[in-house]
């Protein structure tokens, strides 16, 4: 049997920079994206640990990826419950919690980055989620409906309209 | 206007989007238990391990040099003389265990009370390790460097006894310490005699009292060694 720390080692190492990167566009705050990333992991690790234990009455973890995303979306969800806070944040506002000129900040010096960032974050969640998971991170249709528990074609469908409003307001900016 | 293949383009574009490298890999070490990884030079690791190896030992071995017979260290800096000693050739011990005991003398300006014991001991020894194996020298600029080595060992030994400290072998009742001083006195004898005519006159008056106060026995050493002394200065005067 492989080595659960192995096994999860190279899990962190595959999923890392998603993880982070969902949960940036979501809070905007290199700080807050350290946080619930790591915590993000550190539950992973935690689940991963007992699903390896055959003689515990624990769930196997079939889709690891789609794990470690549910656990981050809750973990962003919780926390915008408990700052009571909206989700969507403004752009400007962004600019004032966290002014650092940190490397992913930095990319988003440039124009056109900043400008499709600040559309998305503008967008509903399940919206944002849907674009981030597809677009961003290659997740199938399949795969994106069996986490958000919806069917395929509701999750194309919802796929569509998101883009069709990111688009939008792109145009609309412009 | 903005086409939706153009959109996704850009959005694929927020893939720049990515944490810190250290921030990534201490968080593992964090939550895995695992040591952090040196990320961007892996293959420096062992080469750093080996340049702080290194450090440590070269550390250790400094401070060792500083160390005193009876310290913890000392026995570092023993290995470190022994394996100098072993790329020293036969003809040339009696120099390098001369040099050891001066170094041991000079030790004993600095030693305090707790070291003086056994910094006499090693002075001791490496005076009766040169003894036994000054019959080896037959070079004579080796034989010269020897009596060199002698008459400041002679000089040091003065010094050290003006601070009060008594190094022993001297002692008329200490066997060993007499057998040492004679084979010392007996060596430099037979060295000035091989000099013969080159010697000056006084020096040879000098050589004729030395060999007189040697053979009076260990109560005259301190006699015999002077005379030694005043053939040395008179041979080869000093700058």
């Amino acid at each position: 049997m492989a080595n659960p720390r192995k096994t999860f080692s190279k899990i962190y190492d595959q999923y890392i920079d998603k993880i982070y990167r969902f949960i940036f566009l979501k809070v905007s705050s290199q700080e807050i994206a350290q946080d619930l990333t790591s915590e993000t992991f550190l539950r992973g690790w935690e689940a991963f640990k007992k699903s390896q234990n055959p003689t515990a009455n624990n769930q196997k973890i079939e889709n690891i990826q789609a794990f470690l995303y549910k656990i981050a979306r809750n973990l962003v969800t919780d926390h915008y419950r408990e700052k009571g806070k909206t989700q969507v944040i403004s752009a400007e506002y962004v600019s004032i919690i966290d002014p650092r000129q940190n490397l992913e900040e930095k990319v988003m010096v440039r124009s056109d980055l900043e400008t499709i960032r600040r559309a998305l974050v503008d967008l509903k969640d399940d919206y944002q989620t849907v674009i981030i998971w597809h677009y961003l991170d290659d997740l199938s249709i399949s795969e994106i409906a069996k986490i958000m528990g919806k069917s395929e074609e509701a999750t194309r469908v919802q796929l569509h309209r998101a883009l069709k409003v990111l688009k939008n307001e792109l145009n609309h900016n412009d | 206007m903005v086409t939706e293949k153009e959109l996704i383009g850009k959005i694929g574009e927020l893939r720049q989007i990515r944490p810190r490298k250290d921030w990534v890999v201490l968080t593992k070490s964090q939550i895995l238990g695992e040591e952090p990884k040196i990320l961007f030079f892996p293959f420096f690791k062992p080469v750093l391990a080996t340049v702080t190896a290194f450090g440590v030992l070269l550390g250790i071995f400094s401070l060792a040099q500083n160390s005193l017979p009876g310290d913890f260290l000392y026995s570092i800096k023993k290995i470190t003389e022994k394996g100098q000693a072993v790329f020293v050739s036969e003809e040339e011990k009696p120099a390098f265990q001369l040099k050891l005991a001066n170094e041991r003398l000079e030790d004993l300006t600095k030693a305090p009370a707790k070291n003086l014991a056994p910094t006499i001991k090693e002075y001791q020894a490496s005076v009766s390790e040169a003894a036994k194996n000054l019959t080896k020298i037959k070079d004579p600029e080796k034989a010269k460097k020897v009596v060199m080595k002698i008459q400041e060992l002679e000089e040091k030994k003065r010094e050290v006894e003006i601070l009060g400290v008594v190094v022993g072998e001297t002692k008329t009742e200490d066997e060993d310490s007499n057998l040492t001083t004679s084979q010392i006195i007996e060596w430099q004898i037979q060295y000035w005699e091989g000099e013969g005519e080159t010697l000056s006159e006084e020096a040879q008056e000098w050589l004729v009292k030395a060999n007189k106060y040697y053979e009076a026995g260990p109560e005259y050493y301190n006699l015999a060694s002077e005379a030694l002394e005043k053939i040395y200065l008179l041979s080869y005067p000093q700058e």
